[in-house]
């Protein structure tokens, strides 16, 4: 396969800075329990749209590559939360905010907390077999500012754990920072653990009384933990396997970040000390899909992905339904 | 004076529904909850197995009661006798080389409970204590055979052996030095247990062949 190599990433942060005493229920407020490590989070502005999130983090994105984005970008993928429109996704909105004329602009609805990852493996496979050289990743999370926000949810546990982001990465087929590999495997047992529900009984399509918000249904906690626990070390084994190395070289570990206890729990998995994994949950929460390209960013301006180290991202979304891994060579010119 | 009505919820590291909502059980069990855990954590001073066993239970109980079976389930006990003490009999741990190891089975028909205590060396303080039970997998697993239970704990001699004067003088290694190995070992021993046990079972043999002789 032609190689592609993941050359920059950049993050957008929404202003509104919201900290644990905002929400009601106990435990968000005193940051313990399952909002242990979280201080705060960004939520978006009420009419700030994922598109305008994208504009901001590709705009600094190539500021940073000295990219000319109409020009610079063959293929645009992107993931979002919570889409601003249903039916008609992003991607051409986005596409017309950057200038970019591409024939590949895709939204990726699936995947969500590791769709970075999974949007390098259909970048990857449309460079291989089209013309397309370069590829603009784009990950949105903005359901902490629109739903979780809510004041109906705002006493629910989970409504703190949520943060506002986006983030994006360019992808370029050339050898600079090549992909070792990608796995990403999808499990269709585990697709209907995670439902979108409003009390009063509707779905998000029909007129409702009470917000929506997301059920993980208490009978399946405990096997979606253990799932998570499992999911993630293992998928990175097998990209770290299928890219010729060792765990114990992987340089900077980069994931989706659900929660300390995930975070700690990979960690521990995949004998790893602390400082290589490059996490931000103190201070913005639970970043979904935004997670990956916006702690790629932190980990590269934090010196330690050093040249010829190996930079791995990994990953699982929803309560399993996906899990991915890529290995990074990182060889900056 | 303490009184008997003491409120348990009071006491400190009591965790009750009513004084630990399930929320922060929920986070709490989540925290406790790891991928992997350090084998010093699990096995640094218990060591606790189970294995599942395709014979009746009636059968691995009596079969583990008698003592003298240890010389074909365990790695390196061999050539038992009896000792002047009814029950107790004299063996050796070939792991240890010479070394005599003590060894007497308490049994309990109705749990079906079976205590090893034992030590090397001695027979006076027998401190290595191998706790087993055997439970019908027709009530845990709601399958036919059995389930088997092991678990020692690390008593303070494993650490310092007491009386260094009763061993061979030219043994450098103690029972104690292998504790980081005993998942390892029991392991083995379990698997001998299990598959000894099946083997005869399902070929209609005596489970114990000591029975048969006497």
């Amino acid at each position: 396969m032609k190689p592609m190599s993941l050359v920059g990433a950049a993050g957008y942060l929404p202003e509104t800075i919201v900290e644990n005493g905002f929400f009601e229920a106990e435990g968000a407020a005193r940051g313990t329990g399952m909002f242990k490590g979280s201080k705060t989070r960004h939520h978006v502005a009420k009419g700030e749209t994922a598109t305008d999130m994208i504009e901001r983090a590709a705009t600094r994105l190539a500021t940073k590559l000295g990219l000319s984005l109409p020009k610079d970008v063959d293929i645009l993928l992107a993931n979002v939360t919570c889409l601003d429109m249903p039916f008609t996704g992003v991607g051409a909105s986005a596409a017309k905010r950057l200038g970019i004329k591409s024939p590949f602009v895709i939204d990726v609805h699936n995947s969500g907390c590791v769709s970075f990852v999974y949007m390098m493996a259909i970048a990857r496979g449309l460079m291989a077999s089209t013309g397309a050289k370069t590829a603009l990743v784009c990950n949105v999370q903005n359901a902490a500012g629109r739903v979780f926000r809510h004041e109906d949810n705002r006493k629910r546990a989970q409504s703190a754990v949520p943060g506002d982001g986006c983030g994006v990465g360019y992808l370029v087929a050339n050898d600079e920072c090549p992909v070792r590999s990608i796995v990403t495997h999808c499990y269709p047992d585990y697709a209907d653990d995670m439902r979108v529900l409003s009390d009063d009984g509707h779905s998000w399509w029909e007129p409702r009384s009470t917000a929506l918000h997301i059920d993980f249904t208490e009978e399946r906690v405990a096997s979606i933990v253990s799932r998570g626990n499992t999911l993630v070390p293992n998928v990175v084994k097998e990209a770290c396997a299928a890219a010729e190395i060792k765990t114990r070289d992987i340089g900077t570990l980069v994931t989706n970040q659900p929660s300390h206890i995930f975070l700690r729990n990979w960690r521990e998995a995949l004998e790893l000390p602390k400082e290589a994994h490059v996490e931000s949950f103190e201070e913005h929460g639970n970043l979904f899909g935004a997670a990956l390209p916006i702690n790629i960013e932190r980990a590269l301006a934090s010196g330690r992905v050093t040249k010829g180290s190996h930079l791995v991202l990994g990953g699982f979304s929803h309560a399993g339904d996906y899990a991915a891994s890529a290995v990074v060579h990182w060889q900056p010119g | 004076m303490p009184t008997t009505t003491v409120d348990i919820n009071s006491i400190p590291n009591v965790r009750r529904i009513e004084n630990f909502p399930k929320d922060e059980m929920q986070a709490h069990a989540m925290e406790l909850t790891h991928s992997v855990y350090p084998h010093e954590e699990i096995y640094g001073s218990y060591c606790t197995l189970e294995e599942y066993i395709d014979c009746p239970p009636e059968d691995v109980f009596r079969y583990l009661a008698d003592v003298y079976t240890l010389e074909e389930w365990t790695y390196s006990l061999r050539d038992f006798e009896a000792t002047e003490t009814p029950g107790e009999v004299v063996s050796f741990d070939k792991i240890g080389g010479k070394t005599r190891i003590y060894s007497k089975a308490v049994a309990h028909e109705g749990p079906m409970t079976v205590d090893f205590h034992c030590a090397w060396d001695q027979g006076d303080k027998l401190w290595m204590i191998y706790l087993m039970r055997v439970v019908p997998a027709e009530l845990v697993l709601n399958k036919r055979g059995s389930v088997v239970l092991w678990t020692n704990c690390r008593h303070p001699y494993y650490d310092k052996n007491p009386y260094p004067e009763k061993g061979p003088a030219d043994r450098k290694v103690w029972v104690g030095d292998m504790w980081p190995f005993f998942y390892a070992g029991h392991h083995v021993e379990m698997q001998n247990l299990k598959h000894i046990l099946e083997y005869r079972h399902a070929n209609g043999l005596p489970i114990n062949p000591r029975e048969v002789r006497a």
